[in-house]
């Protein structure tokens, strides 16, 4: 893993692979993920590719997998996972792969089909015997009776006549129980009068042959007179989809059916058996050949279709290819292609090419500085070799969580909770883990392992531990003192609620607390005023040595790309505005804080009011100076800050047109070498600098400027630093305004649950309990509101001061990542 | 809730049994807080951290993260431990306490 300082060097190789030995050459590199091909053949379709059949047989392949991998699925037995790393098999097993996987298909079709068959079978069986072996009342005792009875003939029929010889005949069937209601009530409706209907539910439960679902079928028994209303039933039944089964009236002779259909079920039954060991023994021969194929198959189509981006040469005997690769990849590359194609007689070779394109940006990192790469190039990958904020970003970005999250209890557990993962990581159990959030607090366990530690200590300074203030060194303020010499009798103390410390009094200010804040403050009423004070100047503190330290890393890019003018004509007006207006803010509030005694408590100068007056050039009376000459150097400040606008405005976009009418005017002789030394110097690493555009086509001429484009870049980064300048730095206050939440929602919490708790007067025992569901409340508010929300909004906050105030002063983001051809991301 | 040792009865005297006193601190002993010594202790200690650790970095391919772990945290942590300090060295106001807190904290922090 090289420095991450700035991303690795890139080129860009043009590989010659013999066509025999092409397929092997891809595959080996793919194992390797060293290189990025570059599509050769863009403008081509994906139909007129040359090795569009075979990517089209392995697609095929695939759908056939696919269906494998459901009929394995909806036997409910799971794949297991390829062993070991299998290489992409040679063009030649593909044929031997397909034969094999169809036949597996074929036969599990088949198999298939003939269990749904005989499911059928058995299920109509069954139904069948349903329906036979229930009784069914009322319908046979009709049928006993000799025709209808005189209340059921219609009266419009006149009686006697046709009706006493009518027989009666049956229908028998099984109908889905959600349909059954409406059966009955259609053939109410249809055939009142002339049949009698009895629905009944089956005892057993079937299971559908189709969905697999067990329904209770309902069993029915009709039994009506008359031709007519036969016909009637039969087609309202078809309607109904309904199954119909002959049914006997002699009881003897539905008897002898049942047993013979009971005989044949079983039958049935055995042969089902038969048939589902069969496709058992299929489905594990499924399971032994599919994740070995499906991984082989997958990637010798990923083989052919980055074959499909290189072009071939004009013999026809070797593909041309280009691809990035990193520099020092570049003698693994050669061996590699040297040992893959050393069967055929000419052996693969790979050299540099000059590009004009930019490079995409690779930066090695390992498991612990991944994270902290990642939330980098969360925002964007860097440009082709700038300067990465990832190195100072795994320090910065925790401590600037911990600013706004400072409390050693929640430090304390974030800190656990981190390491708990940490330790844990190379469990199987742990990485298998589907869930999503939890994926996304294991990917980042390294970055709260650091937050953690970092609020702890921020935490010790703040002196706050679950919103409680400790004293591990006496406090600086005498409370007795006070007292004492102030004359704080106990009916004094009794009269007054409230009363201050003076630290003009001698021996009540003893000196500062040499660990962070003073344990005095948490027990104060006034501790907001000190509180807000304190942070507000730290942040403003931090974020300008912050965003001073993203200036200076600016500097970096410059001199590498080349850009030596931008120091003098960008960083450095830069640096005068930024530490000339608000380092010299830091500067006063350093001074008062050093120098300005409580003595003179009365009369201290308002900082913020001199601020102001700096920027309005003029005074307020009663507002003292804080040291001798103030005025002068702020206006010496002012005029400089203003001074460095227009040298930033105009500075380099004058120096660039002047440089290019340097070189036109320049005889044609000398031209040519000029041009040459400039492209020497500016193309292949600064062409992709911020400012010049030189394009992928055209090195004849250096990048034309146009005059217009310059001064409007240039006019738009001035206008964006100088007023970002203001707007960042009172950005940075966010640390103070998240901080003083979480201290008071952690006070707020310790005083409403806990304190209620601790201070209740019950006897021992009986607190003693109370306390125990009091404490629940109190740790699952905590871990939710302090620790999830708080945590989630610090570490928000924490990522837009990185990527908005400091990034914005060096860090374009405008690259791409290199993204090599391997199988490994498919493996996965 | 009043310190059962320190019921107001008894302590209505105005002033507590003399107790030896180190000079210059009128009501009280608490030995007063040295500026110079945190102020050492702690930029050397992080300066070790910050400025000597670096050399004993061993080498390999992360010594350049390593080093700059390392001044980062140290400049970092110094810092807000230099500013925590300088905000109390000289307070222009003190603490408004709650008669209650005060009734305690007189005796206790003693």
């Amino acid at each position: 893993m090289g420095s991450m300082f700035r991303g690795e060097e890139v080129a860009l190789v043009q590989l010659f692979l013999p066509t025999a030995a092409a397929y092997t050459c891809v595959s080996q590199l793919g194992e390797l993920g060293l290189v990025e091909f570059r599509d050769l053949n863009a403008s081509v379709s994906a139909f007129q590719r040359r090795f569009v059949v075979d990517v089209r047989r392995c697609e095929e392949l695939e759908k056939t997998f696919t269906f494998l991998q459901e009929e394995v699925r909806r036997a409910g037995l799971a794949l297991p996972l390829p062993v070991g790393r299998l290489p992409a098999p040679p063009p030649r097993d593909l044929l031997r792969i397909q034969e094999e996987t169809d036949r597996l298909a074929q036969e599990l079709r088949d198999v298939r089909g003939n269990q749904q068959e005989l499911r059928a079978q058995l299920h109509q069986l069954q139904l069948h015997e349903a329906v036979l072996g229930q009784s069914h009342g009322p319908p046979l005792a009709a049928a006993h009776t000799d025709g209808p009875s005189s209340e059921r003939s219609p009266l419009l029929l006149p009686p006697g006549g046709p009706h006493q010889d009518l027989k009666v005949n049956f229908v028998a069937g099984a109908v889905e129980p959600h349909k059954a209601a409406a059966l009955e009530r259609l053939l109410w409706r249809a055939c009142r009068g002339f049949l009698i209907a009895s629905f009944q539910e089956m005892e057993q439960q079937l299971e559908d042959p189709v969905t697999g679902e067990p329904t209770r079928w309902m069993t029915f028994l009709i039994s009506y007179w008359g031709e007519q209303i036969g016909q009637k039933i039969r087609k309202i039944t078809a309607c109904f989809h309904c199954h119909i089964f002959p049914f006997l009236e002699p009881e003897e002779a539905r008897r002898g059916a049942l047993q013979q259909l009971q005989q044949q079920s079983q039958e049935l039954q055995e042969v089902l058996g038969e048939t589902e060991r069969f496709l058992s023994q299929v489905l594990g021969r499924v399971q032994q050949l599919l994740p070995a194929g499906q991984m082989q198959i997958r990637k010798m189509k990923a083989v052919y279709l980055a074959l499909n981006q290189c072009s071939v040469s004009s013999t026809h005997k070797c593909l041309i290819a280009e691809a990035w690769c990193a520099v020092l990849d570049l003698p693994t590359l050669q061996q590699v292609l040297q040992d893959s194609s050393s069967e055929a007689g000419v052996s693969a070779v790979a050299h540099r090419i000059p590009c004009q394109d930019m490079p995409p940006t690779l930066i090695r990192t390992n498991r612990f500085t991944a994270s902290f790469q990642g939330i980098v190039d969360a925002y964007g990958v860097g440009r082709y070799q700038e300067v990465n904020p990832a190195p100072y970003t795994i320090i910065t970005f925790p401590f600037l969580f911990a600013v706004m999250f400072g409390d050693v209890g929640h430090g304390l557990l974030m800190f656990l909770f981190a390491l708990a993962m940490v330790l844990a990581e190379n469990r199987p159990a742990v990485k298998a883990a589907q869930n999503e959030i939890w994926q996304t607090f294991f990917g980042g366990r390294y970055l709260l392992l650091l937050m953690g530690l970092f609020s702890v200590y921020t935490g010790f300074i703040y002196n706050e531990c679950f919103s409680r203030a400790t004293t591990i060194f006496p406090s600086g303020w005498s409370v007795a003192a006070m007292a004492n010499q102030s004359g704080w009798s106990d009916a004094y103390l009794a009269r007054h609620s409230l009363l201050t410390l003076d630290p003009n009094i001698s021996g009540v200010f003893l000196g500062p607390y040499p660990f962070g804040i003073d344990p005095v403050w948490s027990l104060a009423t006034n501790h907001l005023s000190f509180l807000n004070s304190f942070k507000m100047k730290m942040s403003v503190i931090l974020g300008v040595i912050h965003m001073a330290f993203g200036v200076i890393l600016g500097v970096f890019n410059h001199v590498h790309f080349g850009q030596g003018h931008k120091l003098l004509l960008e960083t450095l007006p830069e640096l005068i505005f930024l530490l000339g207006l608000f380092g010299y803010l830091v500067f006063l509030v350093l001074y008062k804080w050093l120098c300005v005694k409580a003595a003179d408590s009365a009369s201290a100068p308002s900082i913020l009011i001199h601020f102001i007056n700096m920027f309005l050039f003029s005074s307020s009376p009663t507002n003292r100076p804080l040291y001798h000459a103030q005025e002068v150097v702020q206006y010496v400040l002012v005029v400089l800050a203003l001074a460095s606008v227009p040298v930033l405005l105009l500075g380099t976009p004058l120096y660039l047109l002047r440089r290019q009418r340097h070189l036109q005017r320049r005889p044609a002789g000398g031209q040519d070498e000029d041009k040459a030394k400039l492209m020497d110097s500016d193309a292949c690493e600064s062409g992709w600098g911020p400012d010049e555009k030189a394009g992928c086509s055209g090195d004849e001429k250096e990048a034309e400027l146009i005059a217009s484009e310059v001064f409007m870049h240039q006019a738009i980064h001035t206008i964006e630093f100088c007023l970002g300048c203001i707007s960042n730095t009172a950005s940075y206050l966010r640390l103070w305004a998240l901080s003083l939440a979480h201290a008071q929602l952690s006070e707020v919490l310790w005083a409403m649950v806990m304190r209620v708790a601790l201070s209740a007067n019950l006897r021992v025992g009986v607190q003693a309990v109370v306390l125990v569901p009091v404490f629940a409340a109190f740790a699952v508010l905590t871990v939710a509101i302090l620790l999830v929300m708080e945590g989630l909004s610090a570490f928000l906050h924490a990522l837009r001061l990185h990527w908005v105030e400091f990034q914005n002063k060096f860090y374009s983001g405008t690259g791409y990542k290199l993204s090599p051809f391997t199988f490994a991301a498919e493996d996965e | 809730m009043l310190f059962a040792s320190c019921a107001p009865e008894t302590c209505a005297r105005r002033t507590c049994p003399p107790r030896p006193r180190p000079a210059g601190h009128p009501g009280s002993d608490m030995t007063a807080h040295s500026f110079a010594l945190p102020v050492i202790i702690f930029t050397t200690f992080w300066g070790l951290i910050g400025i000597a650790g670096p050399w004993f970095v061993p080498k390999g391919p992360n010594r350049g993260v390593i080093i700059t772990m390392l001044v980062a945290t140290a400049v970092c942590c110094y810092l807000f431990w230099l500013i925590a300090i300088l905000a109390q060295l000289n307070p222009l106001f003190g603490p408004q306490l709650k008669n209650e807190t005060i009734w305690y904290v007189r005796f206790l922090w003693e």
